[in-house]
Formats: structure tokens, C-alpha cells, sequence
């Protein structure tokens, strides 16, 4: 009995996590009159394609989606780049005075920071480089949004290398940071993998700074490019809910990528901005 | 070293090397906005020093009721979550078939973009034809006073209910792996001492799920406090301003009124604001025993 009542609780909570979403998806497939259907039509509805069409083919959806995917791999291969090479050297060297555990617990620290804090300084020294309205701008900021969230994350992962490995290198004649390439990095690579899917996940939910710094389509990410569509009279649900649709199989594609890693990942915070 | 590598110059610059362009990096991003905004914050309009900006937020009746908004919003979602997520973490810690795939099915909405997260729940609130009404029209209630995030009194029941939606699988992420992280040993010598399962949680899990508790609150009382994505664009602080809070009444002053002095100050408040609190729970962590 009370297995059943557990069960029962499970399950009703699976459907009202999954209920709202699966609501979304039947808008963006639905035609306007089944859209509006009272009572709601929540499983046999006439199928169609045509908000889809109209956000990705006449609307500018599809270079928003671009923009998008070419902000969050750059931003992602920045922060890993910087962010790994921090974390071997907070990994493996102990610095005097206990500075590396004090540049740590500071990287880390640079994540609590409210995002509004400094999106207004930001814009305007932004603004001053004439760089408002450039991907670019949005890459230099996502690179710094995953960088604590790297150095920790890899740091775990090569602490978890033993050091006899790459000494072992060395003694055969291998520099640092030849042994660093060749011989910790291919250890690491499930770790480096799971951890750049993290940052891609930040990056491409990210609205705020978004938001903030791109008002026009050269730039504009698709999370702003629905926003702006939210906020008008006269929404079109269709293709609000088609771009959203669309914004989301990404992030289950990365979720599932990253399974094995998910627990730890989303604990230390790796989702938020 | 245990080995006798050879150290020269080189060598001992190399850790600096390594983390030069990281901290190079977040310096630019955070320490140098953050200067950058007490200056403005300090200057008047003809460039001279003073603390204007600051008095004017204690006789701000926007600033106030936003800073009333974000706390009332905190406080709620903080503990519908705490309690929702707590009682997912119990029911899941037990032995169940098809575990693994709950969970990850109960952890979606906290990696969804929160644009899909506010898009999902105005096409559920909506008065018209959003799902929630009509299902309980469906089932013989009265739904037209429910109009959700068009109401001044209930738009900030509606994105709290958006936020506990989103991010109690966070609470019950963090306290799952608590109480998963606790021995069996507690557990049997309560057993053997006659302890009924209330006595066990009360004088067994929860001290030791302490810990998690509180990091569990920590992270999400920061996040509460800065609460902008979900909030903009559900009901961009309206109706009226009945929703905005402190983060959008920032985002307000600096980008629709151009304020940015005065919008800087209001972010020294809640970065403030949130350090104090955030000390707090670490005290409480700290003194854990």
C-alpha cells in the first residue's frame, strides 16, 4: 500500500514537471482555432508545420538561432581554454602563502556576483568600445560567466589524475606542459567533454546580459529574439511557442550527452548564470 | 617534488603563466565594473562627488515596494521549494524501481532556458485559453476571476508558482545527494534503540542532512534575490508594478530612464543585501556541530 502511495507521488510529480512543457509543444504543432479550443484540446489536435515555417523561413528566427550557436561554442572554447589551464596549475602547484586556494575560493566567488551588478557598468564600458549590438561582446562575457565554472569542475577532474603519469613524462624528457597535452589531457577528455556541455547549456540560456547588450538581429540570441516577441500586442502563440520548441532540443540533446556527469554538474551550480 | 626536476626560472613562473589569463579575464569583468559603478554611482550630473544617489533610495516608493516584492517572492519560493524538493528527496531515496530515470525526468525544468520556462507558463496562466483554467473549467470550477498574471493580485502568485515549478528540482538535487551521502550505521543504532521513523528523521537525518540544507538554501536565497530572466518576461514587473523586483526596477532605471548612476547604487544595495545573507548562512554552516 504505502509502496503504491509512494509510486503514485513519483508519478504525479513526473506529470506536473512534464504536463507544461508538453503543453508547449502541442501549441506550436496546433492551428490557431485548436490553439484557442476550450475545453483544451490536450491530445487529438490536426497536426501542422506552418509556425515553424513562419518563425525560422519569414521571420528572422533562423539568424537568431545562429547567433545563438556561434556565441555559445566560442564562448564555450574560450572558457575552457583559459579555464583549464588555471585549473592544472591550481591542481597541481601549491603557491606560497596559500595563494592558490585563495585564487580558488576568489574564482569561485566571481560567480555569486548578481548578474544586474554588473550588466550596467558593462554596457556602457561596452557601449564606449562600440561593441553593443556585436556577438563578440557576448562571447567576452559568456567566456567569463563559465570560467569559475570550469577552473572548479577541472580541477576535480585532474586531481583525480595521478601525478606519477606525467612525471614519468618529464623524467623521459617532456616539458610541463608537453606532458600536460599529451598525457593528462586524453585522461581527462570525459570530464573536459561533460564540462564544455555545461558551459553550452549557460551560454545558450542566457538572457540577461543578452538582453542588455544586443538590441538589433546582427547580434540578437534567440532567447531575446522570443522575448521581444512575448512583450508585443497581438502575440503570435505559434511561433512564440514553435522559437521556444526550438530553443529547448538543444538543451535535451546536452542533457542526455551528459548523464553520466549530470548530478555533479547542475550541484555545483553549472546551469545558472 | 618527490623528483628532482630540473627548476629553473621557467619552471617557477609556470603555475602564474597558467592562471594569468583566467584571473586577467574575471578581473576585467568583475573588479573593473565593479569600480566602474562606484564611480557613477558617487558622481552627480556635472561630474562632482556625492552620496545623492544614496539618500534618494530611502524615499523611493518604487525602490521600496521592489525591494518588498523581491523579499515576499524570496521568502515564498524558498519555502514551497524547500518543503517540495525535501519531500521528492525522501520519497527517491528510497529503493525504487526506475529511479535513475525519475530523477533525471524531475530535473528538466532546472536546465530549461528561463525564456522557455516564462513562454510554458503564460501559455498555461493565459486567462483565454492557457491550459490550467480551461482544465479546471473542465471540471466545473469558476475561472474568471483566475486571471493570473493580468492580476494585480495574482501576478506574483503566478511567477512564484513559474519559479517553484523551475527550480524545486534544484532543492531536491542538492538533498537528494545529502542524504545519499549519509551512513547506514546512524540509521541501524535508531533502529536498535526502538526509535519510531518520525523520531529517526527528526534526530538522525536531519542533523546530518544539515549541510545540505543549508547549502541547498544558500544557493537558492542568492538566486531568489536576483530574480530578473522569469519575472521580465512573464509580466515585465506588471501589472503596474506589482512584480518588479529589485533587479528589474536596476534594469528599469539604467535602460529605459537612462539612470545609470542611480541604477548602480541600487546594485551596491542588493549585492549588499545578499552578501549579509549569504555570511549569515555561512555562519550557520561553519557552527554546524
Amino acid at each position: 500500500m504505502s509502496r503504491f502511495l509512494k509510486h503514485a507521488a513519483v508519478f504525479l510529480a513526473i506529470i506536473v514537471t512534464l504536463a507544461p512543457v508538453y503543453w508547449l509543444i502541442t501549441i506550436s504543432f496546433k492551428r490557431e482555432v485548436d490553439q484557442f479550443a476550450a475545453p483544451p484540446k490536450w491530445f487529438w489536435f490536426a497536426p501542422t508545420l506552418e509556425h515553424y515555417l513562419d518563425a525560422f523561413v519569414t521571420r528572422s528566427f533562423g539568424g537568431y538561432l545562429l547567433n545563438s550557436f556561434i556565441v555559445a561554442i566560442s564562448s564555450t572554447a574560450g572558457a575552457l581554454i583559459l579555464g583549464t589551464l588555471a585549473a592544472y596549475s591550481l591542481a597541481r602547484f601549491r603557491l606560497p602563502r596559500h595563494l592558490d586556494r585563495k585564487l580558488a575560493l576568489w574564482i569561485l566567488s566571481t560567480r555569486m556576483f548578481p548578474a544586474i551588478v554588473t550588466a550596467v557598468p558593462l554596457f556602457l564600458v561596452m557601449r564606449d568600445l562600440h561593441l553593443v549590438n556585436t556577438r563578440l561582446s557576448l562571447i567576452v562575457v559568456y567566456t567569463g560567466f563559465n570560467l569559475p565554472f570550469v577552473v572548479w569542475m577541472m580541477r576535480g577532474f585532474f586531481a583525480e589524475v595521478p601525478r606519477d603519469l606525467e612525471e614519468a613524462a618529464m623524467v623521459d624528457g617532456d616539458s610541463r606542459l608537453g606532458a600536460l597535452w599529451r598525457i593528462v589531457l586524453p585522461l581527462v577528455v570525459p570530464g573536459l567533454a561533460a564540462t564544455a556541455v555545461f558551459c553550452l547549456i549557460v551560454s545558450w540560456n542566457e538572457f540577461l546580459f543578452a538582453l542588455v547588450l544586443t538590441q538589433t538581429d546582427d547580434a540578437m540570441t534567440l532567447p531575446v529574439g522570443i522575448a521581444g516577441r512575448v512583450t508585443q500586442y497581438g502575440i503570435k502563440w505559434g511561433v512564440m511557442s514553435a522559437a521556444a520548441v526550438v530553443a529547448m532540443v538543444p538543451i535535451l540533446a546536452f542533457a542526455i550527452s551528459v548523464q553520466k556527469y549530470l548530478v555533479r554538474g547542475l550541484s555545483l551550480g553549472a546551469v545558472k548564470g | 617534488m618527490a623528483l628532482t626536476l630540473r627548476r629553473n626560472a621557467s619552471d617557477r613562473a609556470l603555475p602564474y603563466v597558467l592562471l594569468a589569463p583566467a584571473v586577467a579575464v574575471l578581473l576585467l569583468l568583475t573588479i573593473y565594473p565593479l569600480i566602474y559603478s562606484i564611480r557613477i554611482s558617487l558622481q552627480g550630473e556635472s561630474g562632482n562627488w556625492t552620496v545623492q544617489n544614496f539618500t534618494r533610495l530611502l524615499h523611493d516608493q518604487f525602490f521600496l515596494s521592489a525591494l518588498a516584492h523581491t523579499l515576499i517572492y524570496a521568502v515564498s519560493a524558498l519555502t514551497i521549494e524547500f518543503f517540495l524538493g525535501m519531500a521528492l528527496a525522501l520519497l527517491l531515496d528510497t529503493q525504487m524501481r526506475g529511479r535513475a530515470i525519475y530523477r533525471s525526468l524531475l530535473l528538466l525544468p532546472m536546465m530549461l532556458p528561463p525564456i522557455v520556462v516564462a513562454v510554458v507558463w503564460r501559455l498555461m496562466l493565459n486567462s483565454d485559453f492557457g491550459a490550467l483554467n480551461g482544465t479546471l473549467k473542465a471540471f466545473g470550477l469558476h475561472t474568471e476571476s483566475l486571471t493570473w498574471t493580468a492580476s494585480p493580485k495574482l501576478a506574483l502568485v503566478s511567477v512564484i508558482v513559474a519559479d517553484v515549478w523551475q527550480w524545486t528540482p534544484f532543492m531536491f538535487l542538492i538533498l537528494l545527494a545529502g542524504l545519499q551521502a549519509i551512513p547506514q550505521e546512524p540509521y541501524e543504532a535508531a533502529l536498535i534503540d526502538g526509535a519510531g521513523r518520525w523520531q529517526t528523521f527528526l534526530h538522525v537525518t536531519l542533523p546530518l542532512l544539515k549541510p545540505a540544507i543549508l547549502i541547498a538554501l544558500l544557493l537558492r536565497t542568492m538566486d531568489l534575490l536576483r530574480v530578473f530572466d522569469q519575472i521580465f518576461i512573464l509580466t515585465e514587473g506588471g501589472p503596474g508594478f506589482a512584480t518588479e523586483t529589485v533587479s528589474l526596477y536596476i534594469y528599469r532605471t539604467a535602460f529605459r530612464f537612462a539612470n545609470f548612476g542611480y541604477a548602480a547604487a541600487m546594485s551596491f544595495v542588493l549585492l549588499l543585501i545578499t552578501n549579509v545573507i549569504s555570511l549569515g548562512y555561512m555562519r550557520m554552516l561553519q557552527t554546524r556541530d
